[in-house]
């Protein structure tokens, strides 16, 4: 079976700074797997990379088997060429626009003698002959609509969007609703890619628009009552409580459909019992079907919840096992605490250089 | 009761509008104000196009005055009898509406990518350029001239031109609440909201930004070609420069960027103030042409209000007279 999620040998460097140093690890189905590590040790930059934020300078994601990016196939080229022509087309016409004007309508319009349309055309196709005139835009046109196409392709060739459209949901560390819009409102936001219908079924509420509407909104109210904020469907999301803006973004995440699900520090300034709270809602999701991936400081929360854990120190990946196994990890305790209670870069700075003491 | 509220102030100002030539008849010539609405309804349509980009999507535009230039000469060539085409006017309108459209998404397609101000740059420098070219393209625009005869939308005077505007501009109200009430309009204002997030819920944020560029612009054509029909001529270039995209958005920031209601209150204070009011006063006074000193004439007081409704506005209302309903 192939994971739902591969992360093989990512790195990311931010100019001489590595926030993650060739990470690989597996997130099966129905897993729930913790990221841990201590403050800096590259857990969101590791999220921001998975979801196509930034690109990783090296390595590869994996999500259900395939890289997320726009493949290059025929017809994408084909569509530049179009473009190009097009371009090259319409420059060709712009810069010849007075002259052919002028001959192709202003010197055949005599009323009431009725307009030779045959005459214009001919006279149109008589001025795009080609000469150095119309010949240099349209070259220069099409080299450049080609150019345009094929940039804009490449800029939107990956990116968080396909990586969400892929069916990865995920929420942030510092809250990202959209603060002035109701509960409801963000759950239909985060529903986006599932709903059908375009501008022109929205514009004359057309049936589709209509189905999508009422389709959606059952939808939301369930994944609010999922999260516990079915009477709030209508408050602006921005006057929820804390603990509860954190939820309303995991019922945000979810209305993607999600087949993975990233939580990032979802325990955050929550208390014991919102933790407990929590600890169920992730279970219950897992339950629904959706592979969970989550960041957290709150070990009890990590403890409690989590199938495997990997631990992040310093970008590199330190250790990866069950809980048990990482409670009883001498590295990860090391990283945590330090060695004899010294913090570990002090000492990796005085005991390592073994030259300076040898 | 509770459901009918929403509509009920909505209802009475359509009401008033359409009662209003009613009590414009009783009213002394110095104060009739009905034949210079429909110039108001047309501004009110651009300022709506203006709306969907700026206040839904939150990308400054600073050129809408070219999308309403670019369908006013559409209709006008479209139209005109100096030209063979004479499509008739409602295809006209079809075909301003079409091309204004396709000049937004030109337009958007390189420029989608800038953020903010890198953006309003080049909107306004499309503006510009759009201005200039039909100024210069003698032979297609007429050059300073303008284009003209352009036949009206519909025939006869009064009554039937003003009832007609109110109708287009019921239509782009409408078409706006109908777009903002949707999976588009709420994409577009997630977009607003956080951009990073928006493509984290699998928002295409590019597509629907030149979506955004793209309806803007084909409700400032429809405005564009309304104008010129109501002008009979497609009014000459430069009178579509900077500073009406400007009055267009301080319209929409002194009503309530995002807001419908708001849009509209906001055209008729600031257009209404410098089209209508300013105007009777000048008249009312004798101040005009050469038996006022420039200064003392109210008709060349416009930017000072502007500017003082823009000051007042940001110190004491930031959100405008009507702002947007928090929750829809």
């Amino acid at each position: 079976m192939t994971a739902v999620l591969e992360v093989q040998d990512v790195t990311l460097r931010f100019g001489g700074l590595t926030a993650i140093d060739g990470v690989s690890f597996q997130v099966a189905q129905g897993q729930i797997l913790a990221v841990i590590g201590p403050n800096g040790a590259g857990k969101t930059s590791l999220f921001n990379t998975i979801t196509g934020i930034y690109p990783p300078t090296h390595g590869r994601v994996l999500i259900g088997g395939r890289e997320i990016a726009r493949s290059l196939t025929r017809r994408t080229v084909w569509g530049w060429i179009a473009a190009g022509v097009g371009t090259g087309v319409v420059a060709s016409l712009g810069v010849n626009l007075a002259d052919l004007w002028t001959h192709g309508i202003n010197d055949l319009f005599a009323p009431p003698r009725p307009f030779p349309w045959f005459q214009a055309l001919a006279a149109v196709f008589q001025g795009l002959a080609p000469t150095v005139w119309t010949a240099t835009p349209f070259l220069l046109g099409t080299v450049a609509g080609i150019a345009g196409a094929a940039s804009l392709w490449h800029s939107s060739r990956r990116g968080p969007d396909l990586v969400a459209r892929a069916g990865v949901g995920r929420t942030f560390q510092n809250i990202r609703l959209f603060r002035s819009a109701s509960c409801l409102d963000n759950v239909l936001v985060g529903m986006h890619p599932r709903l059908t219908s375009r501008w022109i079924d929205a514009l004359f509420r057309l049936r589709r628009h209509r189905v999508d509407t009422a389709e959606g909104t059952a939808k939301a109210r369930e994944l609010l009552a999922l999260v516990g904020l079915e009477d709030q469907a209508h408050r602006p999301a921005g006057e929820l409580p804390y603990g509860h803006q954190r939820r309303l973004e995991i019922a945000r995440a979810l209305a993607l459909d999600p087949t993975l699900l990233l939580l990032d520090e979802p325990a955050a300034g929550m208390n014991p019992t919102e933790g407990r709270e929590l600890t169920a809602l992730i279970r219950r999701i897992r339950d629904r079907g959706t592979t969970c991936l989550l960041i957290e400081h709150d070990m009890a929360v990590v403890m409690e919840v989590s199938d495997r854990i990997v631990v992040l120190h310093y970008g590199r990946r330190i250790a990866e096992g069950t809980p048990a196994e990482i409670r009883a990890d001498p590295r990860v305790i090391e990283a945590y605490l330090g060695r004899d209670g010294i913090p570990s870069r002090v000492q990796t700075a005085t005991v390592a250089p073994g030259v300076r003491h040898g | 009761m509770e459901r009918l509220r929403p509509w009920l102030v909505p209802a009475a100002a359509l009401l008033f509008a359409v009662i209003l030539p009613v009590i414009d008849r009783t009213l002394p010539s110095a104060l009739s104000i009905a034949g210079l609405m429909p110039g108001l309804m047309v501004f009110a349509i651009v300022a709506l196009g203006l709306n969907l980009v700026t206040g839904f999507t939150g990308l400054l535009h600073l050129g809408v005055a070219a999308f309403m230039a670019i369908g006013a000469y559409t209709y006008a060539i479209a139209t005109s009898p100096v030209y063979p085409f004479q499509i008739g006017p409602w295809p006209g309108v079809f075909l301003a509406i079409v091309v204004t459209a396709a000049s937004g998404l030109a337009l958007g397609l390189p420029a989608v990518r800038l953020r903010g101000d890198y953006l309003a740059i080049v909107t306004l420098g499309f503006g510009e350029f759009v201005q200039d070219t039909l100024r210069n393209l003698d032979p297609v625009t007429k050059g300073t001239m303008g284009i003209n005869p352009v036949p009206p939308l519909i025939s006869g005077h009064g009554l039937s031109t003003y009832y007609l505007y109110l109708g287009l501009l019921v239509l782009a109200i409408l078409a706006s609440r109908n777009l903002r009430d949707s999976r588009l309009g709420r994409a577009w204002r997630a977009i607003r909201a956080d951009e990073l997030a928006a493509r984290s819920m699998g928002i295409g944020v590019a597509r629907l930004k030149l979506a955004a560029m793209a309806a803007g612009a084909a409700l400032c054509g429809l405005g564009g070609a309304a104008w010129s029909a109501l002008q009979g001529s497609s009014v000459e270039p430069g009178s579509y420069d900077f500073q009406l995209s400007i009055g267009v958005l301080c319209a929409v920031i002194v009503g309530g960027l995002g807001s419908l209601p708001g849009v509209v209150v906001g055209v008729l204070l600031m257009f209404g103030l410098n089209q209508i009011v300013l105007v009777k006063l000048s008249n009312a006074f004798g101040l005009t042409g050469a038996n006022a000193a420039v200064w003392a004439q109210p008709t060349n007081w416009k930017y000072l209000v502007f500017g003082l409704a823009l000051v007042l506005m940001m110190r004491f209302r930031p959100e405008g007279l009507w702002p947007e309903e928090k929750s829809p």
